[in-house]
């Protein structure tokens, strides 16, 4: 599971560079995630390759928001490819987590 | 004593009367047959008598009697009766039971035997009308077994067993009179087909004959313009093919006085589309899967054999997965009950839903029997001609998975490092099992469910063991994409898994929720030898349903 991350501002940006976010792999996600988030506030998820994202995946992403939202921050994601946000739909996820199309948009919008 | 001219009987209880009888006829030519009464002359009636004169007035069997019995055993013997003066309402009488002419006693021997020789014409006249008439009926006997030999050999074609996306039945019956139905079908390439359906106008063998010339038509056409254009366009288009044939035929049929209904039709598999030149034909109906609605396809083209008709319009009807067309001739639609009501177009158009699901030659089965049912016979006015074209799942084989009975299979461990393989697998058989009809968004939809079943199975039946074999299936069924997976371990339950929340509280819990609303239909259950089946049913027309308000 390979992720990236850099900071703009006060936002930490995650580049998931993977394909697929499964049950495969939600795991790793969870820990890597972990790792990064530290005592930062805001986030900033660039979903932009993953095209597969599964309930486990799901249930790793809604893991990292609790966790960012108990120390009183923010998770938003960008780049969302059409089939990912149709599962997000599916799961209600789009109504707990906010989306952007782009990457700047989602750091703009932390103000 | 003349050449005999034939057998006369005659029946008197008089002597006297015989003998003055006897003596005419005889005189006459006649080999004569005398009895004393009724019974005897029923005893002694033979095949070859020519003429009887019967008395009216006998003991045992009397006149009329002896008529009546003459009348049901040798129809073409009209006997001429005697009778006293007194008795003339009993010759009435036997006039209405179908003597030929009485003759009162004392009787002019002249007047008798002119009688009697015009009875013999007018009987043998009769006997000819009847002769001419069996072999008559005889004839068109025969023409109609030949017609209908012809139909059946020569008009029509044999469908395809085995062309990719296609399934097709056809049948015919032909009525008493045999119309000239006719059909055909040519596979142009793997991927088109044409089917050409028609009718000729008129009954019998001159109407087969020219069905049978049309068909021979269509083949000289497509040669002839297959040949000359096999540089710029390898196959002819239908609209060029009818008027090909239009122009070879059009003299002939106004020299006949004949014109010809017909639907050319070419199922093109590469772009779903199926092309068709109507010519005044029955409105073919079209069965789309993805709505279970009925389109009534009508061209504008006057039938072959109008002058008008040239140049051919050529319409395009796009199909998908699991769409029918149902081609027909008129003796479907105008079968009738006994006082007069049609079957008609709606009756049938309301059928096809109904039977879209089952094979085609079942499908042609039940309509026949409702149209039987509905008519009450089995025999109709009209020839029942009928061709079905069911779009079925081309199978092409994705590979490492190997074909059986018309599903891809593949086994798979017990890995969640498989699942992204799975996905593949499931992907390249879903665009093989329906080729048009699945979007990019479906696809990625029913890899989501799948996903979802294997993780389950990994996690839950097999408790995280991995090298465990997991097999999945995936076929076409009813109109449906079926995704079966087999597994070895525990059995699951769906009662017992708890609902997901969609507040984020927990991060579990939407594997079952995902598979549910994805597929159609999900089915777990446990099988004999401790395997586990989970079945998922997905119409690929549909969408997922989306999450309840909450």
């Amino acid at each position: 599971m390979e992720m990236f991350s850099e900071t703009d501002g006060d936002v930490v940006v995650v580049v998931v560079l993977a394909d697929e976010l499964d049950a495969d792999n939600a795991k790793r996600f969870k820990s890597k995630m972990a790792d990064i988030i530290g005592n930062n506030r805001k986030f900033v998820l660039d979903m932009g390759q993953v095209r597969f994202v599964d309930s486990s995946g799901c249930g790793a992403l809604l893991s990292a928001l609790r966790q960012i939202s108990a120390a009183g921050g923010d998770l938003k994601l960008a780049n969302v490819q059409k089939s990912v946000q149709s599962m997000f739909e599916l799961v209600r996820l789009h109504r707990i987590v906010e989306m952007f199309d782009t990457r700047e948009a989602a750091v703009k919008s932390f103000g | 004593m003349n050449a005999v001219r034939g057998k006369i009987l005659i029946a008197d209880d008089d002597p006297t009367v015989r003998i003055v009888l006897t003596k005419l006829f005889e005189k006459s030519g006649f080999e004569v047959i005398a009895a004393q009464n009724g019974k005897e002359a029923v005893e002694r009636l033979t095949s070859d008598i020519l003429a009887v004169i019967l008395d009216l007035d006998m003991p045992e069997m009397n006149g009329i009697g002896c008529l009546r019995y003459i009348q049901q055993h040798m129809e073409d013997i009209s006997p001429i009766m005697l009778t006293a003066n007194e008795d003339i309402s009993n010759a009435v009488e036997a006039m209405r039971n179908g003597a030929f002419d009485y003759i009162t006693k004392p009787f002019n021997p002249l007047k008798l035997r002119a009688l009697v020789d015009k009875a013999i014409a007018t009987d043998a006249q009769a006997r000819r009308l009847h002769q001419v008439e069996a072999e008559l009926a005889h004839a068109r006997e025969h023409e109609i077994e030949m017609a209908a030999r012809i139909q059946q050999t020569l008009l029509m074609g044999a469908p395809p067993r085995d062309f990719k996306g296609l399934e097709i039945a056809s049948a015919t019956i032909p009525s008493h009179k045999v119309d000239g139905d006719f059909y055909d079908f040519i596979a142009v390439d793997s991927k088109r087909l044409d089917v050409i359906v028609g009718d000729v106008m008129g009954k019998g063998i001159a109407s087969a004959l020219m069905g049978a010339a049309t068909k021979s038509y269509f083949m000289h056409v497509i040669h002839e313009l297959g040949c000359a254009a096999c540089h710029i366009n390898p196959y002819p288009e239908a609209d060029a093919i009818v008027s090909g044939v239009h122009a070879a035929m059009i003299h002939q049929m106004e020299a006949l006085e004949t014109f010809v209904t017909l639907c050319y039709a070419r199922f093109d598999m590469a772009s779903s589309q199926m092309r068709f030149v109507d010519c005044g034909h029955m409105r073919t109906i079209h069965y789309r899967c993805q709505t279970g609605n009925c389109t009534l396809l009508e061209g504008v083209n006057m039938p072959l054999g109008f002058p008008e008709t040239v140049p051919f319009t050529l319409h395009t009807e796009s199909f998908g997965l699991g769409d029918l067309f149902f081609f027909y001739s008129d003796g479907l639609t105008e079968a009738m009950t006994t006082e007069g009501q049609l079957f008609g177009e709606d009756r049938l158009t309301a059928l096809i839903p109904q039977y879209a699901a089952i094979p085609p030659d079942q499908i042609i089965h039940r309509i026949w029997k409702d149209i039987v049912a509905f008519s009450g016979s089995e025999t109709f006015r009209d020839d029942f001609t009928c061709v079905v074209v069911k779009i079925t799942p081309s199978l092409l084989m994705p590979s490492g998975s190997s074909e059986k009975h018309g599903e891809f299979s593949m086994k798979f461990s017990s890995d969640l490092s498989e699942l992204s393989r799975i996905r593949h697998f499931v992907r390249d058989a879903c665009i093989a099992v329906f080729p048009q009809l699945l979007n990019e968004d479906r696809i990625s939809m029913i890899e989501l469910a799948v996903t979802e079943v294997v993780t389950n199975i990994i996690r839950h039946a097999y408790g995280g063991v991995s090298d465990k074999p997991i097999e999945i299936s995936i076929g076409f069924e009813n109109n449906a994409l079926m995704i079966e997976f087999l597994d070895q371990g525990k059995s699951f339950d769906p009662d017992r898994a708890p609902p997901p929340q969609f507040d984020g509280s927990r991060e579990g819990g939407f594997g079952l929720y995902i598979i549910s609303h994805i597929a159609d239909d999900v089915v777990y259950e446990k099988r004999q030898n401790n395997t586990n089946r989970t079945r998922l049913k997905i119409y690929p027309g549909h969408g997922p349903d989306s999450a309840p308000d909450v």
